[in-house]
């Protein structure tokens, strides 16, 4: 059936909701060679129907055409819907995870996504030191309005030398425990390397 | 990055996509040369004139919906009146699941082929009958899967949020301060990464 | 909104402390504060008097109607009434919430007035669900006088996405529409797609 390839696309990005599955580069080569094909269709079709028409006779291609032309349209919706949300999700991933990308994701994206990535993200800084005077603000950081300016987190894994803003180093290990600003600890919070501890 | 906005559908929608996957009962009013591959049970070449096919939505309704129609549609089985019968007796004894994973949105676009509006009239009974129990069932700590199964999908989604929302008022009715917690798509991840290595062993 | 974010708001409202400490006036960003004078109560937003009191700075005076007596009265009224009663605070579920945890040593009776608050606040939910069932049945309009932030938010998103979604229903054509058929059989030009996908 037509337009199967394309709709595929769609739902595998439906089935994995709040991931990247890795960019179908054979789906979309499917999808693009039905297009392709289909307008190649169209125009011998219409080319013949003109003909036959300076004769006087032949077979009325219209509805082949329009059907085609509609099979065409909700193939490339579907290939642009895949592509779009896709950048979707790649951009709340900036938000979630930060600049870096962890490695198994990464491996899932296009060429293009890659590129598109480290563009918003450095875009992104960009801005971010351009608010205000003082060297910008970090937009990432304090998403729910902050309570105090310490907090204790717990350390979920070994994760090495850590640098604070004021330049002095933190040796990060697991299972122990830190007092720490607040400020200081929300990225990894959100990247899963802390934990909040609340009494 | 919580802003959040009701469902509307547009042109990149996964969801509308899918909805428009959906199947409707066609009948073609013209002959169609080449294209009978329309027609998965038969082996012509071309469709002719009357016949009549299950197409999806996609296809069905540029076709159909022109000044020129190359077919006509007709309502979906569960639209029709037998079946709006069945919601108006009582809408929340139905499992909509069953009825159409996308209960509404394709009621939605084809409530415009009953001139009477019937469809319409179903439709809304059915979603604001229905309400009540949604509205309890977000607020359910467990949320039990049988009762989940049998939304549509539009009213999973509604669910879905409406729960997230009433579990962090709970949580902070109960809790003297708030959790930070690990970004969703990270957790996630983590999960995801714990089956696969649990799939090694 | 989430509640963190409503509580925020709340922390806006001024509340009368006792400082235990002399200091000159404060000047904030979102305005002044003080001067403090030992035992001479001052007014400071509620966030303020939060943090002082946790680092023991200060004494809370629990605002007129943190009192059994009057929410008591309160209590029958918002069951004997079929509307929502006005709330001595537009926040008083937040006041009530951080008051009745970090300083119950400065409030009477507290684990009774955090007893009473709570059943006031259920009464209140009781009140709202009913409310939007026969708003979104369409029976009647929902009555929402004099809800707190707290209590609206607490049916967002569900009511405006269910009222969103029946207003579709009731739309002539709730559909975006793809390019109409009669234009489009001079077709998109054919070579550009084509060149597009190669």
């Amino acid at each position: 059936m037509y337009g199967e390839s394309a709709c595929s696309l769609v739902k595998e990005l439906d089935r994995n909701r709040g991931t990247l599955p890795p960019y179908n580069n054979e789906l979309i080569g499917e999808v693009e060679k039905e297009i392709c094909h289909l307008i190649q269709q169209n125009v011998a079709d219409d080319f013949k129907a003109h003909e036959d028409s300076n004769v006087g006779a032949g077979l009325d291609y219209t509805a082949t055409i329009r059907t085609r032309h509609a099979i065409i349209q909700r193939n490339l919706r579907c290939l642009l819907a895949y592509h779009y949300n896709r950048l979707r999700c790649l951009r709340t991933m900036r938000w979630e995870f930060g600049s870096i990308l962890p490695p198994d994701i990464k491996v899932n994206l296009s060429h293009a996504e890659s590129n598109w990535f480290s563009k918003y993200s450095s875009m992104l800084a960009t801005y971010m030191r351009s608010i205000g005077d003082d060297g910008g603000v970090n937009l990432t950081i304090d998403l729910n309005p902050p309570k105090a300016l310490y907090i204790e987190v717990k350390c979920l894994v070994d994760y090495g030398q850590y640098e604070l803003s004021d330049g002095s180093l933190v040796l990060l290990k697991e299972s122990n425990r830190y007092f720490l600003p607040r400020a200081e600890c929300e990225d990894l919070i959100r990247q899963g390397v802390f934990q909040h501890i609340i009494n | 990055m919580s802003l959040c906005y009701s469902y509307t559908p547009n042109y990149f929608s996964i969801e509308d996509i899918l909805v428009t996957q959906e199947r409707i009962p066609s009948k073609f009013l013209v002959n169609v040369p080449k294209l009978g591959k329309l027609n998965p049970s038969a082996e012509e070449n071309d469709i002719k004139q009357g016949t009549a096919l299950d197409l999806p939505f996609w296809l069905a309704d540029p076709l159909s919906f022109a000044r020129h129609p190359l077919i006509s549609i007709e309502l979906p089985r569960v639209y029709k009146e037998a079946y709006r019968e069945i919601l108006k007796a009582d809408a929340t004894a139905v499992d909509l699941h069953k009825l159409g994973l996308y209960f509404y949105e394709l009621g939605l676009y084809v409530k415009r082929l009953d001139p009477r509006r019937e469809v319409e009239a179903i439709l809304l009974h059915t979603f604001r009958s229905r309400f009540k129990e949604l509205m309890d069932f977000a607020d359910d700590v467990v949320c039990d899967p049988v009762k989940q199964n049998r939304l549509d999908m539009f009213e999973r989604t509604l669910f879905q949020k409406a729960h997230f929302s009433r579990m962090q008022l709970k949580s902070w009715l109960n809790n003297s301060e708030m959790r930070l917690e690990a970004a969703t798509m990270v957790i996630n991840h983590k999960k995801r990464k714990r089956i696969d290595v649990d799939d090694l062993f | 909104m989430n509640p963190e974010e409503v509580e925020f708001l709340g922390e806006k409202q001024l509340i009368s402390i006792i400082p235990t400490f002399n200091s000159s006036t404060i000047h904030l960003v979102s305005g002044d504060i003080g001067p403090f004078r030992a035992s001479l109560p001052v007014n400071v937003p509620l966030w303020v008097a939060v943090n002082l009191k946790q680092q023991r700075k200060c004494k809370i005076q629990p605002p007129d109607w943190m009192d059994v007596e009057q929410l008591e009265l309160l209590k029958e009224a918002e069951k004997a009434s079929r509307n929502f009663v006005k709330m001595p605070s537009e926040h008083y579920m937040i006041e009530g919430k951080l008051l009745l945890s970090i300083a119950t040593d400065d409030i009477a009776r507290a684990d009774e007035v955090r007893t009473i608050i709570k059943d006031i606040w259920d009464i209140r939910m009781a009140k709202l669900r009913s409310s939007v069932n026969t708003l979104i049945t369409g029976k009647s309009y929902g009555n929402v006088d004099n809800l707190t932030i707290m209590e609206i938010n607490s049916m967002r998103p569900l009511i405006p996405h269910a009222m969103d979604q029946i207003h579709r229903m009731k739309m002539e054509r709730p559909r975006f529409s793809t390019p109409s058929q009669s234009t489009s059989l001079g077709l998109l030009n054919s070579s550009t797609v084509i060149s597009t996908f190669k």
